[in-house]
């Protein structure tokens, strides 16, 4: 039987707003998933400590304070330190074009911006996942 | 795998435990896991903390968390919220309210439990247990408490916290629910709530019901910060539930794990057949035949080559 996939949902950063995450937090619980909130305002430190302890298959990362850049970066490269190169981590907020390109370059498996349907994310997570080397 | 995994945790690798957690709490690999968990000879305090959705139970274990960490123990958390039998999903949102922390020394794992098995998620026991070989010597576990169905809880913890908080009226509900007849300490918890003193003396008089049992009953207020110490002197004041083997017992069942273990190495060595086949044309009686495959298992031979 196949298991249902583990996301933890972390907002980084220092923006009050959870909304958004808590809709995909829902969407994602409907479509049969086992969602992790870990909430709002969390250092990238304790984002990778529950990623961890939760066995998590993905990360979703909310943002819209401007600091992707170098936010993400700090959490793509506290997974590498932890031994977490296998979860796959998606990216949700307002990044600019050209960063985007960056961010997938350091590997992140997919940024969804303003306006993305809960229908494409869960798609996009239900997938079949390239493995990671 | 699995004893690859378990050789990990033993050396204190967290992620072989996360891991471990999900194999176990996915009912996969058992035996393998039961095989190789030996019975720990420090056995952690499992303490469970159970009420109705919403009474502040993950809030009140963030700030027990701080107490046990300033007393120096390590702290494994399992909490355990309701999948849904429609969809199969949950959400998982008590981690949050525990706070966040990096401490090596606290394990939180958030694990969905299926309706109609109880509040607590499946193979809760192999779960404490791993975490129990890691070396947390207190776990908690986190369930929604519904009433009477909650005899699982209590075979699996060796004390059971129940969470009720203030309500007005003297209409009781929990009373009627036979609620706290699972109960090793009633905790009222957001204490810093105008009717806590009452609800308490309610609490009280309903325990009075049944004599012979010496319930403590304690308020709690985590928004004020109040009441954990006290609440984890109370706890450790009564004594570990969960039966535990002797050491002797214990013993035993390590020297079968390490003959089951040795046997898998050498099973295919020549002379476990040579043996074997002796026993077989009747050379040798079958005590015989045993006391040498144990001195063979056990004895250390650096010079066989690997099976
Ligand atoms: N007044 C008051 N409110 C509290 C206290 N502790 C927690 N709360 C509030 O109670 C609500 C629920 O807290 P949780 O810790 O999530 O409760 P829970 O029992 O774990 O909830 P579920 O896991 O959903 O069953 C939150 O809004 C908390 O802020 C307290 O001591 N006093
Ligand atoms: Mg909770």
């Amino acid at each position: 039987m196949d298991q249902p996939v583990r996301i933890v949902l972390a907002k980084v950063g220092l923006d009050g707003h959870d909304r958004g995450i808590k809709v995909v937090a829902r969407a994602l619980r409907d479509a049969g998933m086992h969602v992790i909130y870990a909430g709002l305002w969390q250092t990238p430190e304790a984002v990778v400590r529950a990623v961890a302890d939760e066995d998590a298959d993905w990360l979703g990362l909310s943002l819209l304070s401007g600091a992707h850049m170098t936010l993400v970066p700090r959490v793509l490269d506290l997974m590498k330190q932890a031994c977490l190169g296998h979860v796959g981590v998606i990216v949700g907020g307002i990044i600019p074009e050209a960063d985007i390109s960056k961010l997938t370059g350091l590997g992140v498996a997919k940024i969804f911006g303003p306006g993305t349907s809960l229908e494409d994310i869960v798609a996009f997570l239900k997938s079949p996942r390239e493995p990671v080397p | 795998m699995i004893a690859e995994l378990v050789g990990r945790l033993r050396q204190g690798d967290r992620n072989a435990l996360a891991r471990l957690v999900s194999h176990a709490a996915r009912g996969e690999h058992l035996t393998e896991l039961q095989r190789a968990l030996t019975p720990s000879l420090t056995p952690a305090r499992v303490v469970a903390v159970t009420g109705s959705g919403g009474v502040g139970k993950s809030s009140l274990i963030g700030k027990l968390i701080s107490v046990l960490r300033s007393q120096n123990h390590r702290v494994a958390v399992l909490a355990c919220d309701p999948q849904s039998p429609l969809s199969g999903g949950a959400l998982l949102g008590d981690r949050f309210r525990m706070g966040s922390t990096t401490d090596d020394g606290v394990f939180i794992r958030s694990l969905a439990a299926l309706t109609g098995h109880g509040a607590v998620a499946d193979h809760l026991d192999v779960v404490i247990r791993l975490c129990e070989k890691f070396g947390f010597d207190v776990v908690i576990l986190e369930t929604v408490g519904s009433g009477q169905g909650d005899v699982e809880v209590r075979n699996l913890a060796d004390v059971v916290v129940l969470l009720v908080q203030p309500e007005s009226g003297d209409d009781v509900q929990w009373e009627k629910a036979g609620i706290l007849e699972c109960a090793d300490v009633v905790v009222v918890h957001k204490a810093d709530l105008p009717t806590a003193e009452q609800t308490a003396a309610q609490v009280r008089a309903a325990l009075d019901l049944s004599p012979g049992r010496d319930v403590p009953v304690l308020r709690v207020s985590t928004k004020a910060n109040q009441g954990h110490a006290e609440l984890w002197q109370a706890i450790v004041a009564l004594p570990l539930r969960r039966r535990q083997p002797s050491p002797a017992c214990m013993l035993m069942q390590s020297l079968s794990d390490i003959l089951s273990a040795q046997f898998r190495e050498k099973e295919s060595a020549p002379e476990l057949a040579k043996l074997a086949e002796a026993w077989q044309r009747g050379e040798i009686t079958e005590a015989e035949a045993v006391e040498k495959l144990v001195r063979i298992l056990l004895m250390h031979q650096p010079d066989e080559p690997e099976a």
